[in-house]
This record gives structure tokens, C-alpha cells and sequence, in this order.
């Protein structure tokens, strides 16, 4: 689903059977899929496996300022203060703080909680967020307050910040906030969307794409994780057309924007960053993706010394019987598109240059132009590779084995990919591939994306506690001091347990090393500090066959 | 925007011993903490990532005996604590950030021009190779390096003591009453390098306003006269009074005001080793101070409760120690051996003791003096029970033309008619040259 278009694809076997478009209805976004779903025609609706969704919901409302505000409660405790990171919503400050290890360090005040909170807690409906830093290492001042916000107004929704049990309070703070705002609006969605399915006697289930391109059931998730979901599809789209372990730029051109990512050896990368979502930053996991503002629509203006692409699209190319020369024109007068009228692509160029009109230079000009976007294009391509090259290392393994620069070849879709080909090529110095169905892109990604599944386990064998980052699950651990073995089956059990709840099959998941911290107490090791994790990474269900 | 470099390597798979200080656990809490607050969101700061130090980037400081070769099983994590300091000098030189705080393990200030193994937590001299690499790649000429560990920087001393174009200051507990033992204030520098080194002992107890006292009444000042290009402090952390190896008494706050005071253009981490109680909140204060932030707000959650020496305590202390300090004058031993070129040849001899290994290391130094350049250095350097020298000879940066001739002339000695050497490095700093010479496998560059 796009700002303007949404598009769907029915796939049986690895074949693409059907494809549709149709435009976006802001107000009522249910209403388009459904009506995206009708166009597919799908000969056998109840026989259906799956059912996959990529929606904006989530992403628009909050970008267009849509959503109810939360009272943000913190306890903030000492260290930086708070107000040195921008803070997009106002908060209360709290007494009461923990520390890294989850020790408490100073209990809450109680009466503090009477007197500011009490006045604005009984309206309804309110919610409430509550976040502790160092909450993901003990949520008890969390759980002490939402039993007594509960006691006050039981009618209260209340989101508590070690749920998201990664590290960054800041963060943490922003990504409860944000999800229990959307929580309304996202579950009317669900429901009217399984509603709308289930009337049709469709049993397959509901799945929705995250922006960490893995699909999780419709029930399941929690909402803020589906922004940016577009951009992951493109992304998935690509790797239905790719050998497994190939390692790809994938360039999605629009009409004004172009989402750049990129696949190593068959896995795309993720973002060593929450996701940004207009002020907010987040704990969101999220593929790396730069959205650039250029595309085929995009709007060029002409200057004394020939002409400037700009970020801003003013409606159509010239030659569709828009009023501005873009890029689309250049393509077409050069022939790389069939569609536009070929002579107002000459005349849209002619326009930026009054003196000179001969066929050379027209020529020349559209090249300039076409290049001119593959060097965005490209600038773009290389900040993301460094990004990817340049990733924190703390340990000395990582620093001797740097990733190593492979071999790339690109990937585009999109709109405005046919015309963009060569000049990529050029400028990227790879082997350049045009998707198949390049205007479906997005609904074929999310189609065939398949489940993402991390489970990290921060296990402190000496406070007998353990956490995990993904469910923000806080336990006590009756294991001994120095685990071996025995944490390997700790975490296999949790991160089953964690899976069963999502119904996914983790048989082949990743394992990363595990990090053994010895604690040490005068010159004897008292206990140890485990860090380790699974993963599956995101990826799709299959290559698409043409 | 003024942006303050972070590069933060916490060496988690690294260790000195199981149970040694510095080992994995060291700045993990400080992990923690740094990314709790959400330091990295901050926009002013820029996160770097680590790389290694080539050898030659080592050499150029440091002699690794009896052969750079010996060493290179150990030296993966020190080459890249270097590397991560060189990485972050870069940035602060060409003008990418405004400071930078090198968040690094392991630590360097113990180690000297002579390296025959680890010594006080240290292998290789992050700071050392940082400010050669400086001068030698970007022409930077006068540095400041203002050493706040609370032990004596011995290390960093002895690699600059006789280089004019260097400052260095060293603030620390005193030195008979803690590791390494040294940093009197009668070690003022070489020959041709007089008053180019400070050594401040502090009494036992000292805290954040006597520390901060002397900071502003003697150790500004006297940067102020030197006017660096570039101020480096090693930032060592374990004057916070809940350090297991030290005695001294200062406050997470008064880090950061140490911070602020000295503006250093780059804090390379040192020692601390109270990695719970202080760490994380010593390295955070330091951040925000550099950072430009308020840093008044961090906390540790242990209370200071050790009787802390007054200032009006602490003041006599410091008048004597002044009043010492400018009535030392030079007194330099002037002995040559038969084959030394021509000049005047101050000799000094040393003994250094490498507490994590357990040897000791004897050193026979001879300086050139010079009225034009820092001199050329002569060093004679065995370890114990083994009857075998190596050697190096140093070729200062801007060294004159006598001086540098005078080392040409010792390399060539070194190798054809020295019977009892076994290895040995010209460090030609003036056109940045490293040679190893070995008896067995001859010259190799690096």
C-alpha cells in the first residue's frame, strides 16, 4: 500500500497468476484492500494459504499527526539529563531509580504519585505509558505504578516500557508511546480487515509486514513494529528474483521518492538504529533503507548554466501532459520508455535550453539529466555502504575480520526503472537487472515475505536474573553461576516457547556466539554475565518464477 | 555544530587473565549505561568505528624488543586501541569533529620507547603512537598531553622526555605510594627538553577541589604558556574514590569539570578499574562535559564517605612542591662510549620492572645535545638474565643535520661492529623510516 496506488499480487506456486492497482482511499484503507483483493479475480477465494498485507496505516497516522496523546510518565533517575535529547511529547519525571545491573538504587515516592497524578487519571479513555530507565534490566518500579494507576482507574490503558527490553531509555520512552497511541486505530483495522476476509469465508490466515520485512499474524503484532513496511517489501521483492546468496543494491524508483537497500549474501540489512519516524526515534527494528527524494517526477527547472534537478515533483511529466520537464521526458526522448508522447518529451526539453535546439544537444541534455539521477542514485548507494562497512565493533574478532567489499550487482524496480538501467550501470559499476512486474513490486515483496524471529537473552548469573530484549520477559534463573551447556538450552527453550506464540517454525534459526562476561569480586569470579541470541533472518518463501 | 567523536571499543572478547582487572567485564556497565541514556541520539555525537594500528604506526613511537615479531600473537588488541586513537586524532585534525573521546581497552601510559612485554595493564602506548602519527602525517608540531590517571604516566614520559615539542603533564596519586613508583617532581625532561615535562604527586585522599585547584593554579597556566596545537588527555578514571587499586577521592562531577577545565582536544581512556561504582558514570560525565552538556546530573550511587583532604591542607603541600619544583635545576651525567659520533652525550641508565610478567628490563639511554633539534637518542636495552642488547636509535622529528648523521653513524656501528647486540630499530622519525635490524635475519623495513 502507497500514498497513491495500492497494488496486489495472487501468486500460486512461485508463479505470479494476477497483478492489480488501484488508487488509495486515505479515509478508508480496508475498503481499498478489499477492492485491490476484488481486481485480483482469484478464481478459488476459500482456497487461499495466506493472506499478506503491507499497509501505511501506521506510518501515515503518526506522520500526519493523527494520533491521541499519551500521559508519558518516566522514571528518569540521574545520569544525562533528560531534556538533552528533543523530545517530541511532553513527560512527568518520577523519583525512583535503577541500575544497569537492575539493582534499585532509590525506591519511588508514593506521595509524589498521589499528588501529580491523581486529578488527570480519571477521565476516560486516558493512556498511559510508564518507562523506568533501566526498566528492561527490572520493570519493579513499572509494575509498582501500573498496579496503582489500576487501583485509581481501572479503565486505563496502560503500556509499560521494559516490554521493549533493549537497551536506550530515550528510545524506549518514544517506541511505548507510540504504540499504545496507534493501538486503537490499528485494532479497529485488524478487526474490520478479518472481518471483511472472514465474510468471505476465506480461512487463510492474516499476516501483516514489519518493517524488519518479516510478516507476523494480524493479531500478533504489536503496531508501531508495521511502519515502513513499503520499503522492506521492495526489498523482499528483489530477492524473489535473486540466487540465494547474492548480494544486491536494490533501487526502487518512484515518481519522487526512491528507497535504496541492500542484500548481503541473500539477506538484507538490517538497520543498526531503531527506526526514525518523523520526531520520534524508536527502538523499531527496521531493514537499512535510504529513501532519497528524486524519481521519475521529479520536477527540473532550468538555469543559466542548464538546469537543476529538484527534490519536488509538481505533478506529471511533460510528455504524460504534465507541465514541467522530469526526468520520465529525458527517458522518453531518448527512448528508453515506450509511453509519452515523444514530441512533447522534445519540446519539455527544448524548454530548459532556449538557444540551442539542435538533436545533439537535446541529446546531451537528456543524458546530463538521466545521469544526474543515477548520481543521486549513486550517492545514496554509497552512504548505505558505509554504514554497513562502518558498523560499531566491540570485539577484537570483528575488527580482524572487517566485512569485505563483494561483488554487487543491482536490482530496479519501480516506475521509473526501465529508463534508468544504462545510466546505473554506468555509474554503480555493476551488472544492472530490471525486476519483473517492477509496478507491483511492493504487494509482491510483502506476498512473499516470510517470518523474522530474534530472541536475546541477557542472562546475570550472580543478580539470578534473566531479560529478553524481543518480549521484555524479566524471569528469575535457578541455574548455576557459570553455564555452559546449560544456557544453550535455556535459551533453545525460551526462544520455542517465544515461537510457538507466533507459530513459527524456528528449526533453522542462527545462532550467534555467545558472550561470557565473568564478574568478578575482589580477584574471584562470583557469576557471570551471558549475552546471546537467535535469529531468523528476513528473506522469502521462494524465487518467483517467470 | 560543535561535535564531540566517540569511538568506543570495549575489547569484549579480550583479557589479560580471568580474573584480572582488565578483562571483558571492564566497560561493559558502561556500555550500558552510554547506551541507556541514549548518548548516541545526541546529535552532537558522531560514533566512529575502530581499526588497527599498522606497526609501522607503532614503531614510530615504540620499540618492540627483541623484534616486533616476537610480539604479534599479543598484539591484536593494543594495535587496535592505537589504531582506534590514531582513527579519532584524524577526525579531530581535519576539522570533522570538535574533541573525541577514545573509549578503548586496553590501556597504554605505562608503556615506553622500549617495549619487551606488558607492563601496568599496558602493551603498546595508544597515546604515544597517536601524536607521532600526528606530526608525522599531518605536520602537527606542539602537543600537549595531560595525563590524569592516578597513576604516573612512566610510559608516555619516557617516550617524549627529551622531545622538546611535546608537553607533558602528569597529575597523580604519589608515586611512593602506588604503582609504578615514579613522577617526582624532580623528572623535568632531558637535556633538550627541560620543563617540557610536569609531574604533579598528589597526596593520598586528594579530592574533586584540591584536584581541580591544582589543575587551574598550575597545570592551565602552564599549558597556556606552551600554546599546543593539540591537548590530549589520558584519561585515566581510577582517582574516583571507589577504586579497588588507588586512594584518591574525586566524584564522577569532578571528572567532568576536570573535563571542562582542560578542554582537551582527545580523552584517551586509561586505567580505572572500579568498573561497577565508577565507570559508568566517570566515562559519562566525561562524554557529556566534551559533548558540551550538563553533566552535573550524573550520579554514582555510592556515596563518598573517606575523609577527603581539605584544600587548606593540600595548599601547603602544593607551595612546597611549586617552590621544589622551580629550584631543581639541570644536572646531566655527560659520558660517551669510544665509537659515538661527535657531541656532547648525556647518559642516563634505567631499570624498568614489567609487573605483569615479572622482569625487569635494564637501560642504558644516551641523548645527544643538541641547540638545534630534540637530539638524537641512543638506548641500550636488555632484559634480565639475558646477556643480549637490542637497541634503538631514535632520529628526532626536525632533527638537524649533525643529529641526524649521528644516528646514520649508530645504525651503521650497531650492525657491523657491535658484538653483544642482537637487535635493534632506527626510529627516523625525521623522514618517517622504521628499520628493524636483526643479527640473524638482517634489515627489514616497516
Amino acid at each position: 500500500m502507497g500514498g497513491t496506488y495500492t497494488d496486489a499480487v495472487f501468486i500460486h506456486d512461485n508463479h505470479i497468476q494476477r497483478t492489480a492497482k488501484v488508487l488509495t482511499r486515505s479515509k478508508d484503507l480496508v475498503e481499498t484492500i478489499i477492492e485491490a483483493f476484488d481486481r485480483l479475480n482469484i478464481p478459488d477465494e476459500q482456497s487461499l494459504n495466506q493472506i499478506t498485507v503491507s499497509t501505511t496505516l501506521v506510518t501515515n497516522a503518526i506522520l500526519q499527526n493523527r494520533i491521541p496523546p499519551v500521559q508519558l510518565l518516566l522514571f528518569s533517575g540521574s545520569g544525562m539529563r533528560i531534556d538533552a535529547l528533543p523530545w517530541p511529547v511532553s513527560y512527568l519525571e518520577l523519583s525512583g531509580e535503577m541500575d544497569f545491573r537492575g539493582r534499585e538504587i532509590e525506591p519511588p515516592d508514593q506521595s509524589e504519585w498521589g499528588k501529580l497524578l491523581t486529578p488527570n487519571l480519571h477521565e476516560n479513555p486516558a493512556l498511559v505509558a510508564v518507562i523506568g530507565k533501566f526498566s528492561h534490566r527490572n520493570s519493579l518500579h513499572e509494575e509498582q505504578l501500573s498496579t496503582y494507576l489500576r487501583g485509581i482507574n481501572p479503565s486505563l490503558s496502560i503500556a509499560l516500557g521494559h516490554v521493549w527490553g533493549q537497551a536506550n531509555f530515550y528510545r524506549r520512552s518514544l517506541t511505548t508511546y507510540l504504540n499504545l497511541s496507534v493501538s486503537n486505530l490499528y485494532h479497529n483495522f485488524a478487526q474490520e480487515l478479518q472481518s471483511a476476509i472472514s465474510a468471505r469465508k476465506i480461512q487463510a490466515p492474516i499476516s501483516i509486514l514489519k518493517a524488519d520485512g518479516g510478516i507476523i499474524p494480524i493479531s500478533k503484532l504489536r503496531p508501531i513494529e508495521s511502519i515502513y513496511s513499503g520499503p522492506a517489501a521492495s526489498i523482499l521483492a528483489a530477492l524473489t528474483q535473486k540466487e540465494l546468496t547474492a548480494s544486491s543494491i536494490v533501487v526502487d524508483i518512484g515518481g519522487t521518492t526512491t528507497d535504496i537497500g541492500l542484500v548481503l549474501s541473500g539477506v538484507p540489512l538490517l538497520s543498526s538504529n531503531g527506526a526514525q519516524i518523523g520526531p520520534y526515534s524508536t527502538l523499531v527494528r527496521t531493514l537499512a533503507v535510504r529513501s532519497i527524494p528524486v524519481g521519475g517526477d521529479s520536477a527540473i527547472r532550468a538555469t543559466d548554466h542548464g538546469f537543476v534537478l529538484e527534490s519536488y515533483r509538481l505533478g506529471p511529466a511533460y510528455c504524460l501532459g504534465g507541465n514541467i520537464p522530469t526526468p520520465t521526458d529525458a527517458m522518453r526522448y531518448l527512448g528508453l520508455i515506450d509511453y509519452g508522447n515523444e514530441r512533447l518529451a522534445e519540446e519539455a526539453l527544448a524548454s530548459i535550453s532556449m538557444e540551442r535546439r539542435t538533436p545533439e544537444f537535446l541529446h546531451e541534455l537528456a543524458t546530463a539529466i538521466i545521469d544526474a539521477v543515477a548520481e543521486k542514485i549513486a550517492v545514496a548507494v554509497d552512504s548505505l555502504k558505509r554504514e554497513w562497512q562502518e558498523e560499531p565493533a566491540y570485539k577484537v574478532w570483528e575488527v580482524l575480520h572487517p566485512h569485505e567489499d563483494r561483488a554487487f550487482n543491482t536490482l530496479v524496480s519501480g516506475g521509473g526503472a526501465r529508463g534508468m538501467t544504462t545510466a546505473l550501470e554506468k555509474r554503480l559499476r555493476t551488472p544492472v537487472q530490471l525486476g519483473v512486474f517492477p509496478e507491483v513490486s511492493n504487494a509482491l515483496g510483502a506476498a512473499m515475505a516470510r517470518p523474522t524471529f530474534d530472541c536475546t537473552l541477557h542472562l546475570d548469573t550472580y543478580m539470578k536474573r534473566y531479560r529478553v530484549e524481543e518480549t521484555g520477559e524479566q524471569g528469575k534463573w535457578s541455574g548455576s553461576l557459570r553455564p555452559y551447556l546449560e544456557v544453550e538450552g535455556f535459551l533453545d527453550t525460551l526462544a520455542q516457547q517465544q515461537a510457538a506464540i507466533y507459530a513459527i517454525n524456528i528449526d533453522d534459526v542462527e545462532k550467534d556466539p555467545f558472550d561470557f562476561f565473568p564478574i568478578v569480586h575482589g580477584y574471584k569470579t562470583v557469576g557471570q554475565i551471558i549475552r546471546g541470541a537467535v535469529h531468523l533472518r528476513s528473506g522469502v518463501i521462494g524465487r518467483i518464477q517467470v | 555544530m560543535k561535535r564531540t567523536g566517540i569511538l568506543f571499543f570495549p575489547a569484549f572478547d579480550w583479557s589479560l587473565g580471568d580474573s584480572h582487572p582488565e578483562r571483558e567485564e571492564r566497560l561493559l556497565y558502561t556500555q550500558e549505561q552510554l547506551f541507556e541514556e541514549g548518548i548516541l541520539d545526541l546529535p552532537q555525537i558522531k560514533q566512529y568505528s575502530p581499526r588497527v594500528a599498522s606497526l609501522h604506526e607503532g614503531l614510530r613511537a615504540q620499540a618492540l624488543f627483541p623484534s616486533p615479531e616476537v610480539h604479534t600473537d599479543s598484539l591484536d588488541a593494543p594495535l587496535i586501541a592505537a589504531g582506534s586513537a590514531i582513527l579519532l586524532g584524524e577526525a579531530r585534525v581535519r576539522g570533522d569533529i570538535a574533541n573525541g573521546f577514545v573509549l578503548a581497552r586496553p590501556p597504554g601510559h605505562h608503556s615506553g620507547a622500549t617495549v619487551w612485554g606488558n607492563r601496568g595493564f599496558c602493551t603498546l602506548n595508544n597515546e604515544a603512537v597517536l601524536v607521532n602519527h600526528l606530526r608525522a602525517r599531518f605536520g602537527i608540531k606542539k602537543i600537549a598531553i595531560v595525563d590524569t590517571d592516578v597513576h604516573h604516566g612512566d610510559g608516555t614520559q619516557d617516550i617524549f622526555y627529551h622531545d622538546p615539542n611535546v608537553l607533558f603533564i602528569s597529575m597523580h596519586q604519589d608515586g611512593r605510594t602506588i604503582f609504578p613508583g615514579s613522577g617526582f617532581i624532580n623528572e623535568k625532561g632531558g637535556p633538550n627538553a627541560w620543563d617540557q615535562t610536569l609531574n604533579i604527586p598528589l597526596p593520598p585522599g586528594t579530592g574533586d577541589e584540591g584536584y581541580h585547584y591544582v589543575l587551574e593554579n598550575w597545570v592551565l597556566p602552564r599549558l597556556q604558556a606552551f600554546a599546543p596545537d593539540l591537548i590530549i588527555n589520558s584519561a585515566g578514571q581510577d582517582n574516583h574514590f571507589t577504586d579497588p587499586l588507588a586512594a584518591m577521592n574525586l566524584t564522577a562531577n569532578g571528572y567532568g569539570r576536570i573535563t571542562e577545565l582542560l578542554r582537551p582536544d582527545l580523552a584517551v581512556l586509561e586505567g580505572g578499574y572500579s568498573i561497577e561504582g565508577a565507570l559508568p558514570y566517570v566515562n559519562l560525565a566525561i562524554i557529556l562535559a566534551l559533548a558540551g552538556e550538563d553533566y552535573h546530573h550524573v550520579r554514582e550511587p555510592k556515596k563518598l564517605d573517606r575523609p577527603v583532604l581539605s584544600l587548606a591542607a593540600l595548599k601547603p603541600y602544593l607551595e612546597e612542591l611549586k617552590k621544589q619544583h622551580q629550584t631543581i635545576t639541570p644536572r646531566f651525567t655527560i659520558q660517551s662510549k669510544a665509537f659515538f659520533p661527535k657531541g656532547n652525550w648525556i647518559y642516563s641508565p634505567r631499570s624498568v620492572y614489567y609487573d605483569t610478567e615479572g622482569f625487569q628490563e635494564t637501560r642504558h639511554d644516551y641523548i645527544r645535545e643538541c641547540g638545534h633539534c630534540a637530539g638524537t637518542v641512543y638506548i641500550e636495552s636488555s632484559r634480565s638474565q639475558s646477556p643480549q642488547k637490542s637497541m634503538l636509535v631514535r632520529i628526532p622529528f626536525h632533527a638537524c643535520s649533525d643529529c641526524e648523521q649521528a644516528g646514520y653513524d649508530l645504525w651503521e656501528h650497531l650492525q657491523h661492529h657491535s658484538e653483544d647486540s642482537k637487535s635493534g630499530l632506527l626510529q627516523n622519525q625525521l623522514h618517517d623510516k622504521l628499520t628493524v635490524w636483526n643479527r640473524k635475519e638482517g634489515l627489514k623495513e616497516f
